[in-house]
């Protein structure tokens, strides 16, 4: 277990600066030398190439991790992505009738947090 | 499920982290399952009784 817990930790961590340093490069590739230039398109998506390893952590850590947290894990998961889906829902219908329209980028975060709380709420459970 | 894990456990004198080790699970798992607040898949039900040397039965007790 250690060593499946331990191996997830460095890729997830790995992830997240390599993530961090390509989002500083490309905000400041597109903010100053390339801000006019077509490769803007693909430039501003480099920070998402980290993020392709961070599934494979995750989906590694899930498929080796034992069977309790693997449940726990998918019920979180469950409950966020309902979670999601109904509040985002429901706030788009809201933005239809005027209320500000809101950024995709708040969709992840909402479902981390609904992911991150659910699991919090199952471990005093389980406790 | 009701269980004689946390006995069995206590005969050989393990921690929980110990038991989970031997069993390759989290210490979480074997605490949930001596709370009969989780089930163990069959492979893992095996593994508990093979380590204790005993059957599934003389060691998982379904609720009838």
């Amino acid at each position: 277990m250690k060593a499946v817990n331990q191996r997830y930790t460095r890729e997830l961590i790995g992830s997240i600066v390599a993530y961090s340093l390509l989002l500083l490069g490309a905000i400041w590739l597109i903010n100053g030398p390339l801000a006019e230039s077509s490769l803007r398109f693909v430039i501003v998506l480099l920070p998402m190439l980290p993020i392709i390893f961070t599934v494979r952590a995750i989906v590694r850590y899930l498929s080796n991790t034992d069977e309790f947290e693997r449940e726990l894990q998918l019920k979180s998961v469950a409950v966020s992505l309902a979670g999601t889906a109904f509040i985002t829902f429901t706030y788009g219908f809201l933005e239809v009738v005027g209320l500000p329209k809101i950024s995709m980028f708040s969709v992840w975060p909402l479902m981390a947090a609904i992911w991150v709380v659910t699991r919090f709420i199952l471990n005093r459970q389980y406790q | 499920m009701k269980n004689r894990l946390r006995v069995l456990r206590a005969e050989y004198e393990w921690s929980q982290a110990e038991l989970a080790d031997r069993l390759y699970v989290s210490r979480q798992t074997v605490n949930a399952i001596e709370k009969g607040k989780y089930d163990p898949s069959l492979p893992l039900a095996f593994k508990i009784a093979r380590l204790f040397k005993m059957q599934i039965e003389e060691i998982f007790f379904p609720e009838e």
